[in-house]
């Protein structure tokens, strides 16, 4: 019918225009930097919930302890450039080689043993806090001083890049940090639709038919894991160049939860859903600052409600689709599996 | 091909295959052969340890003692998944089919459980792995409509009526390319006509696709029809009571016995 084509259309423009006026609004009242501040850390946010989506919304494994792989991530940066010299976008990328080969040392034994559900997220949880203790009470790795709880100093940011096609004053980090996340975005979306991605599919639907039909599940849920570790070493990478330093308390397991909340909150096996509440949760509470503190409260309500109505999280299964763009273009009924 | 086990062409062979849950004997010391394009009946009444005998030959339970040749070569004790590598695939009893997933991803599924371009590819999508993924595309729809779903192509599997799940599973078996096809109960609650539906493609996909079949089934109809000039298996608990072709079978008075129970009030029983 071209009505239900029609209003998924006015949905879609609804949507982008409420996102464009409140950006307006944004930096209207609170000025750029502080505008700037906010797509930067959804952007980060938001690269490593996509990860978090593809673990936890495709594959079907929950995790509790992607903070870890962020910290693995930002730090090896880090230390790349600080000691290696590497240039900032090689250093992002090595961390998140880095984090996601970390992976390995909790993904293996994990699987091998068929960790499932909350054994596994509980696995992740105190891999991450190991990582997190470790960081803290480990001041110096040979002759490279990364702090210990002091935190690791003096890391240059994003705005130091000086390409000449960057604009300064602020905007370079935002423009880096967006490439980043549409990047990301793009792979993901490459990835679930990927033979590989509909295999972490079935995995996550039927373990025991998708090991039948041949699917090698230590495979599928390693790869899954490495994937989606090595977005969150991106984003923390990203991280470490955008605050100019690090300590392990950035990395606790709110934050990981946070991450698992964007996942659960947008919907299993969805990109769009957990892009939309990653950055909704990252701006909500740095506007209403006032009312930060409650945030965690807000959330566990939202989680039972959630739960309770919509398991499958608020665009649970809905793929991206914007083929009824081009059917309203055109005029064609929209078809009759659409969603 | 006929009512005698081969002696020399074997393309599975159980030998002495056994398992012990705790203390019950659910398999007891199977030996069977089979050859290349045998459509086998394997019978029992409940609790014979059928589908026990599909789970370990898929290696969803390890067996106790015992060995499982395919083509002369053990496979037991391999994963699940490279036992339909090697060329074993199978549907389920109690379906289970990727319900979120679409008809058609699901037959897919079984197509590519090994990509068929390396990982780095599924991220930048190169000509190869596009061309990889059509091909995927076009193989799963020909087998939708061997099994008559192509209009439910985009249909979630779990929205699916049930006969068609079942037809939907066969296709997702075929695809991986198996040796030999394992199907457990594919009547099971379907009506006559789907059951004459259902004989009709598992003929068709004996003898024009060319597959070994090792079919458990309880529509005795479907069995006998399908086995025709094909061998017959029966289990009861856990031991191989007996095998032949469909009419020695259903003569067979230890068969009648085993299925329903011994004779005590003198009245006349027969499988029907």
């Amino acid at each position: 019918m071209a009505t239900r084509n029609m209003k998924k259309l006015a949905i879609l423009l609804g949507i982008l225009l409420a996102t464009i006026v409140g950006f307006a609004f944004l930096i209207e009242f609170t000025g750029t930097g502080y505008f700037q501040n906010i797509s930067i850390l959804a952007g980060i946010t938001l690269i490593a919930a996509l990860g978090v989506a593809i673990l936890t919304g495709y594959t079907g494994l929950f995790t509790i302890g992607h903070a870890g792989f962020m910290a693995a991530g930002a730090y090896m940066a880090a230390v790349l450039v600080k000691e290696a010299h590497l240039p900032l976008l090689f250093a992002i990328i090595g961390g998140g080689a880095f984090a996601g080969f970390t992976s390995f040392i909790i993904g293996y034994p994990a699987f091998r043993s068929r960790l499932r559900g909350d054994y596994f997220a509980i696995a992740t949880l105190g891999f991450a806090e190991a990582i997190r203790l470790l960081l803290n009470n480990v001041k110096t790795i040979g002759s490279i001083k990364i702090g210990g709880s002091y935190g690791y100093m003096d890391i240059p940011t994003l705005n130091t890049l000086s390409w000449s096609w960057l604009p300064q004053d602020g905007w370079a980090a935002v423009i880096v940090v967006l490439l980043f996340a549409l990047a990301t975005f793009a792979m993901t979306h490459m990835f679930v639709t990927s033979q590989y991605g509909k295999n972490c599919i079935a995995v996550s639907q039927d373990e025991v038919a998708a090991q039948m039909m041949g699917v090698d599940l230590l495979r599928t849920k390693m790869l899954a894991l490495f994937i989606s570790a090595f977005f969150a070493g991106v984003a923390g990478g990203l991280m470490a160049f955008y605050y100019g330093y690090l300590t392990p308390g950035f990395f606790l397991i709110t934050r990981s939860s946070d991450l698992l909340a964007a996942v659960v909150f947008g919907g299993m096996q969805s990109i769009i859903g957990p892009t939309i509440t990653s950055v909704v949760l990252v701006a909500v509470p740095e506007i209403l600052r006032t009312f930060a503190e409650y945030r965690l409260i807000v959330y566990g309500l939202f989680f039972v409600i959630v739960m309770v109505f919509r398991p499958q999280g608020l665009l649970g299964y809905v793929e991206m689709n914007f083929d009824f763009v081009r059917r309203f273009w055109r005029r064609e009924p929209s078809t009759a599996t659409g969603k | 091909m006929g009512t005698h086990e081969p002696t020399t062409d074997k393309i599975l062979e159980l030998r002495n295959l056994t398992i012990d849950f705790g203390g019950v004997r659910a398999v007891n010391d199977l030996t069977l052969a089979i050859a290349p394009g045998e459509l086998i009946g394997l019978i029992g009444p409940n609790g014979a340890g059928k589908t026990t005998v599909f789970n370990l030959i898929t290696n969803a339970y390890q067996a106790t003692s015992g060995d499982i040749l395919l083509e002369g070569k053990s496979i037991r004790g391999l994963s699940p998944d490279k036992i339909c590598r090697r060329g074993i695939s199978r549907t389920f009893q109690n379906i289970r089919l990727f319900p979120h997933m679409s008809a058609y991803e699901n037959v897919e599924l079984g197509l590519h459980a090994q990509p068929h371009y390396p990982l780095f590819e599924s991220f930048v999508r190169l000509p190869r792995a596009a061309r990889a993924e059509r091909e995927a595309r076009e193989k799963a729809h020909e087998l939708l409509k061997l099994v008559n779903l192509e209009e439910h192509a985009n249909a979630t599997a779990g929205s699916l009526p049930y006969g068609l799940q079942r037809r939907l599973e066969i296709a997702r078996a075929i695809a991986a390319a198996p040796k030999i096809l394992l199907l457990d109960e594919p009547a099971a609650g379907m009506n006559e006509d789907e059951c004459k539906d259902l004989v009709n493609l598992i003929r068709q996909i004996h003898q024009t696709l060319k597959f070994t079949i090792i079919m458990i089934e309880h529509h005795m109809a479907v069995v006998m029809d399908l086995c025709q000039g094909q061998r017959i298996y029966v289990l009861t608990l856990g031991s191989l009571l007996t095998y032949g072709g469909p009419a020695e079978i259903q003569s067979n008075p230890q068969v009648i016995k085993a299925y329903l129970g011994e004779k005590k009030d003198g009245r006349k029983k027969r499988v029907s």
